[in-house]
């Protein structure tokens, strides 16, 4: 259903900026990152998609209005002792999905400590969203809709239900983000990344959201 | 290596030998080319193996075994020789009597059981002796259970389903894969796969300064880039190049990995990069080095697993236990209070 709103691939033809984010997923194990991304990349679903080991990357564009938005993501692997590898990722991230199941309680739990943890150690402009995942389970839902959202909104989070499956909210989160995403001229590039972009091990995210993502 | 999902409707073809399906834009012609040639090989080593099998039994570590070993174990003999080379069987015979049963009737913490469970549907789910009701799933789960029950302090660590899965593929054996993946994490590897991961993260701070070493350039433009070393070869290291590379491939590794044990898994690493060197000097950019990066694994160069195999072992004679210890003796003692953050 959201497919017609992101244009994928621009190859080269738009004319506006281009801005290049980093995404970090974040989220307890098999509550379906992997499967957003490759829903939201390659427009596929795998039943049994198999775990993510470490981490993964990827990117995808879309475009909006005038501008064409590129993706970094970085897809982590979701078991606890994982877990002290993901400052690596979410260092520098311009935004990040935090990834719940809305059949199971304890991954809300989950999520909710990570959006902690950005808060608290990720850049300060993060942009986080929080995907309730797997809508197409309802009938086992045990997260209500209502819950998520109120915290969400406490937490000043993007929120939305979604599906990797029937693709559910899929495209529309990547796409929310991205409209929330600051694209001053200092995020414009010409889609070249250039090193001072992306430094990983640099701790101050913060100054670097206004000196800009792409150069 | 799974790319597209076909896994109902299958010809002989398009799966490999363990069950496997070959990746999508599998190069058939070039592959028939090589296997003509390997099939040879093949023949050849098995003859040999069959004498030296039925010689001794005993594998003596030597130069004999040692150079067979590195020219590739047959598919009859892996099990056997595995557990002969690796210490698996000594480790079995010191053990108490039928420790894999007594592990199976153990209780383990239900967090445990059900991350097991989780990731059951999940291990080669494109391999046909494990779609569900093909009962290697079932067995998948007793190995990785046991080797829990038997090991707390690493319990079940995501990967280890892959290396359990590929050794029953191989075995067609649950107790002999137990004991293989047991004599893997409990004695062949550093600490990969314990709550803190401390020596896998260590061995990929190792590999990184290999490549500073023998490849200079390639360390510099990777650190210009911006990339952790653990976001390229983390998971060929928790998987051991399983679910990485083409099966025949990580076989031929893993005989290696047994005998000698680390020093090849750097040795694969090191050569393949090295093997893709310019192209990858060429990435001016994060994004493209990392697409090349990951297409390394499915190139021909790995797919001809003697040819590789060879170049493997013949390029990195200077990676020896030895030098590793004393690599990982130093990033010890350089960072110790150790947090994996902190890490590459």
């Amino acid at each position: 259903m959201s497919n017609r709103t992101v244009s994928q691939r621009p190859n080269g033809q738009n004319q506006g900026k281009i801005c290049q984010f980093k995404l970090v997923l974040l989220g307890e194990s098999a509550v379906g990152k992997s499967s957003l991304v490759l829903r939201f990349v390659k427009g596929q679903f795998h039943e049994f998609q198999e775990s993510t080991i470490g981490a993964a990357f990827l990117t995808q564009t879309v475009c909006l209005d005038d501008t064409t938005v590129k993706f970094e993501i970085w897809d982590t692997a979701g078991q606890e002792r994982y877990h002290s590898l993901a400052p690596m990722y979410y260092r520098g991230a311009q935004a990040a999905i935090v990834v719940y199941d809305i059949t199971n309680q304890d991954t809300f739990g989950r999520a909710k400590t990570w959006v902690k943890e950005l808060q608290r150690q990720a850049s300060p402009n993060i942009v986080i969203a929080l995907a309730g995942n797997k809508t197409d389970l309802a009938n086992k839902r045990s997260v209500e809709y209502e819950e998520a959202s109120q915290y969400a909104e406490e937490n000043a989070l993007l929120f939305m239900e979604t599906s990797a499956k029937t693709a559910m909210n899929v495209n529309d989160i990547f796409l929310a983000i991205a409209k929330k995403l600051p694209k001053n001229d200092g995020n414009v590039g010409n889609g070249l990344t250039s090193p001072g972009s992306r430094r990983l091990g640099d701790a101050d995210g913060g100054s670097r959201m206004s000196s800009g993502c792409c150069k | 290596m799974r790319v597209i999902n076909t896994r109902f409707n299958l010809k002989y073809d398009n799966v490999d030998e363990y069950g496997f399906m070959r990746p999508e834009n599998f190069d058939y012609e070039r592959y028939e080319k090589f296997m003509s040639s390997y099939l040879v090989i093949l023949v050849n080593r098995s003859k040999k193996w069959d004498k030296l099998m039925k010689k001794g039994k005993r594998l003596q570590r030597g130069l004999v075994l040692k150079r067979y070993v590195k020219k590739g174990i047959p598919s009859s003999y892996r099990a056997q020789v595995w557990m002969k080379i690796s210490g698996a069987n000594e480790l079995q015979i010191h053990q108490e009597s039928d420790l894999y049963n007594t592990r199976l009737n153990s209780v383990l913490d239900s967090d445990v059981v059900q991350a097991i469970r989780t990731d059951l549907p999940r291990t080669f789910p494109d391999n046909i002796y494990f779609i569900p009701l093909e009962g290697s799933q079932e067995q998948l789960y007793r190995i990785l259970f046991a080797y829990a029950a038997d090991n707390k302090n690493v319990g079940y660590c995501q990967g280890l389903n892959y290396i359990a899965g590929l050794l029953l593929l191989v075995t067609k054996d649950e107790e002999i894969s137990f004991w293989l993946l047991k004599v893997l994490v409990d004695n062949i590897l550093p600490d990969y796969y314990s709550r803190k991961m401390t020596g896998l993260m260590i061995d990929i701070e190792v590999f990184a300064r290999l490549t500073k070493s023998k490849m200079p350039d390639l360390y510099r433009h990777v650190k210009s880039l911006n990339i952790p070393w653990s976001l390229l070869i983390m998971k060929w290291f928790v998987c051991l190049y399983a679910e990485v590379f083409p099966t025949e491939t990580v076989l031929r590794i893993w005989d290696c990995l047994f005998y000698e044990h680390s020093p090849i898994l750097f040795k694969v690493g090191i050569t393949l990069i090295n093997y893709f060197r310019k192209t990858l000097l060429g990435c001016d950019n994060f994004t493209s080095f990392i697409e090349v990066f990951k297409k390394m694994p499915l190139d021909i160069f790995v797919l001809d697993c003697h040819y590789f195999m060879k170049r493997v072992n013949s390029e990195n004679k200077s990676i020896t236990n030895a030098l590793l210890q004393k690599l990982r003796k130093e990033i010890k003692s350089e960072k110790k209070n150790y947090e994996l953050n902190q890490l590459p």
